[in-house]
């Protein structure tokens, strides 16, 4: 617990220290994989607090329509298919860090969306419209920052240089693209399958 | 025990005998919510009466398909399919017939006549779309002159004239929707002279077109099109000279667009109006834009065929498809939606083409049952209609009253939360108003509310507010300078 703890504090000095910070976090063993798990968990809490209680003018969701599970799917499933698709690339281009690794990396590159957004939600409750452009401001700084972390941490793992993690970050999204295609192949040819098999059973027993 | 059972019993079956049975209406009425939902609304008009050719004894109609309510409130029925139009007195019992006109040449008929209108002068003017014409004739029927098929450069020698609706202005100007015509509506002035095209919108050129345009050669540049095809269906003129056109031949993918993307502009627009110039100056800042149903499937848009504006810029358009009349206030905002497709039942439409208003009763001229349907404004219509007219002329007390009475009988109407939160906002009660625009779902206004409302409320609690921020930021200095003098000792 108190390692999981310490861990989600050094987040705070990570952002402001990639460089160091993902060395450390991975050489020096600053980060686990329980604590990676709770960075996600956080965000995930994170979204939907921000889906349910951004102030009116800048929530355009319509209240009645919160689904929890997709909420949460919408953050875990391209977190995973980052994460395993990050590994499937690494691992063929002499990439240093392991699947643990990947995973601590791209979850602590994750924190600014935390840190940014809780402030983000309180704030937009007290601003107006035309103040509006401050909201959008922090708003893409927390998506560009756990970016730029996303593509800092990949080369810091894998002690590449940043011209190859550029190229590499191109291929993992293409990587991404190509699971969810197989993925999608997967359960329609399940589905055949079954619809097949169903109708065999039903020729038969009608049959019969 | 068993005598309460019994008692209750029969004050049940009491209850169940006293309820009286409701007078079945043949369409349910509706509106829109900000979600682009249908939300249920109480029946804003009703229908009444039916008019057709045999109660006006003049025999039935016959494919009619426009109608046409003149300034001394006389119905003018283009009554297509008998070559015919029918003029229904103010009485809406009787009926005259101009069947044929005499001019110079001899005796003329109408061939398949789609247009009527009538000037304030009461001058007649009728699309005689069989015979390539537009006839004129005086109130009494008599032939004044005929207007044929205009000629001009930019018309093809092959161009088969068929006017369909028209339009005259004060000036005598004379707009023309013709079938298979795309390039707008045709303008000929007093004379009947051919001025040109007007209303189609322009091209809004997109950076591959500009660059596609900087290559091409000139003989290319000259086919490339100015204008996007539009082609209208009908054409109305208000009493201060704007024309409302609309058209059937947008698709469903660019309407559904338009109503995602919240559009205010007329790229996509089933309804304009017109400027004298051929400009666009329809307002839509309601929630969605004025396209008739919002919530669209199956690939079926409504397909708008004809409005009717009343004073006040309150505007209603017929939906041919589904036969139902979406009524919008002059910002955009629906106002209520009633009509429906159906069977025999008065109320319903088989092919609704054609609406009209006689005061603040709807016409809606049905082509396929050859009738007309008279509706009436309901207690709910009319409240809803007095508050928005009252709003805008600027009564915002006696219209507080009528919207508080709009929201007692629908509490889904999104308008009668927006000017109740208007009229508190008037009053400087800022945070009633708030959650009556929270309720309205308009964020422009709440926000004005609420920049007001942060201000009253940092001004009267600015001390609290100071010392919430100093008492932070203070230890937080304090504790610093503290740690600074230890390392210092340090050292």
């Amino acid at each position: 617990m108190i390692e999981v703890l310490n861990s989600l504090k050094y987040t705070f000095h990570l952002v402001f220290h990639p460089f160091d910070g993902f060395w450390d976090l991975k050489h020096e063993k600053r980060g686990n994989i329980k604590a990676a798990l709770a960075i996600i968990a956080m965000l995930c809490i994170t979204f939907i607090m921000r889906r349910q209680l951004t102030g009116f003018i800048f929530n355009l969701n319509d209240p009645q329509e919160l689904n929890i599970f997709s909420e949460v799917i919408s953050i875990l499933l391209p977190f995973a298919l980052w994460c395993v698709s990050n590994w499937s690339f690494t691992s063929l281009m002499e990439g240093e860090g392991g699947f643990k690794d990947i995973m601590i990396t791209t979850a602590f590159a994750l924190t600014p969306m935390i840190i940014i957004n809780l402030p983000l939600i309180l704030f937009s409750n007290l601003i107006t419209m035309p103040e509006g452009a401050f909201y959008r401001f922090f708003d893409s700084l927390s998506i560009l920052w756990s970016g730029a972390l996303l593509i800092l941490g990949t080369m810091v793992v894998h002690q590449y240089t940043l011209l190859k993690t550029l190229f590499t970050s191109v291929l993992i999204v293409v990587g991404m693209a190509v699971i969810i295609f197989i993925g999608l192949l997967f359960f329609s040819m399940l589905h055949q399958m079954y619809a097949f098999v169903y109708t065999v059973y039903l020729e038969i027993s009608l049959r019969m | 025990m068993f005598k309460t059972i019994v008692v209750l019993f029969v004050f049940l079956f009491l209850i169940s005998v006293s309820i009286p049975a409701r007078a079945q209406e043949p369409f349910f009425s509706y509106t829109y919510d900000y979600w682009g939902e249908p939300v249920a609304a109480p029946h804003a008009y009703l229908p009444t009466e039916r008019l057709d050719g045999l109660s006006l004894g003049v025999g039935c109609f016959r494919i009619p398909r426009d109608l046409f309510v003149s300034d001394d409130g006389r119905l003018f029925v283009a009554d297509t399919g008998n070559n015919r139009i029918v003029i229904v007195g103010e009485d809406l019992k009787s009926a005259t017939v101009i069947e044929n006109f005499q001019t110079q040449a001899g005796v003329e008929q109408f061939n398949q006549p789609e247009g009527v209108f009538v000037t304030r002068g009461g001058d007649i003017y009728i699309a005689d779309t069989g015979n390539s014409r537009i006839i004129h004739l005086d109130g009494e029927g008599g032939y004044v002159r005929t207007i044929g098929a205009p000629v001009a450069d930019i018309i093809p020698p092959d161009f088969v004239f068929q006017p369909s609706k028209l339009a005259v202005d004060e000036a005598g100007r004379i707009y023309i929707v013709a079938t298979g015509v795309t390039q707008g509506i045709m303008l000929l002035d007093a004379y009947g002279i051919f001025r040109g095209f007007m209303g189609a919108s322009r091209v809004t050129p997109s950076l591959i077109e500009i660059f596609w345009r900087a290559v091409a050669t000139e003989a290319q540049r000259e086919r490339m099109l100015l204008f996007i095809p539009t082609e209208y269906n009908n054409i109305t003129i208000d009493d201060e000279g704007f024309l409302y056109v609309t058209t059937d031949k947008l698709t469903f993918w660019d309407i559904n667009h338009a109503i995602s993307a919240r559009s205010r502009d007329d790229r996509v627009a089933p309804i304009r109006k017109l400027n004298p110039t051929g400009v666009d100056v329809l307002r839509r800042e309601g929630f969605h834009p004025p396209v008739g149903d919002i919530d669209i499937d199956n690939l079926r848009q409504s397909l708008l065929v004809d409005v009717s504006v009343t004073d006040y810029g309150i505007y209603s358009v017929l939906d041919r498809r589904r036969g139902r009349v979406f009524t919008y206030d002059p910002d955009g905002n629906l106002l209520f939606i009633f009509g429906g497709t159906g069977g025999s039942r008065l109320g319903t439409f088989r092919d609704a083409v054609a609406i009209e208003r006689i005061g603040d009763r709807i016409l809606v001229l049905d082509s396929s049952r050859a009738i007309i349907t008279i509706f009436d404004i309901t207690e709910y219509g009319r409240l809803l209609k007095d508050a928005v007219i009252l709003h805008r002329t600027g009564e915002y007390e006696a219209s507080t009253e009528k919207w508080r009475e709009v929201l007692r009988r629908n509490s889904n109407s999104d308008l009668a939360y927006v000017g109740m939160g208007m009229a508190y906002m008037r009053k400087d009660m800022f945070s009633t108003a708030l959650n009556y625009f929270r309720l309205g779902s308009m964020r422009e206004r709440y926000s004005r509310a609420f920049q007001l409302y942060r201000r009253v409320v940092t001004g009267q609690n600015f001390g609290w507010i100071a010392a919430m921020l100093f008492i932070p930021v203070g230890t937080f200095l304090f504790v610093r300078r503290r740690n600074g003098k230890l390392t210092g000792k340090r050292q």
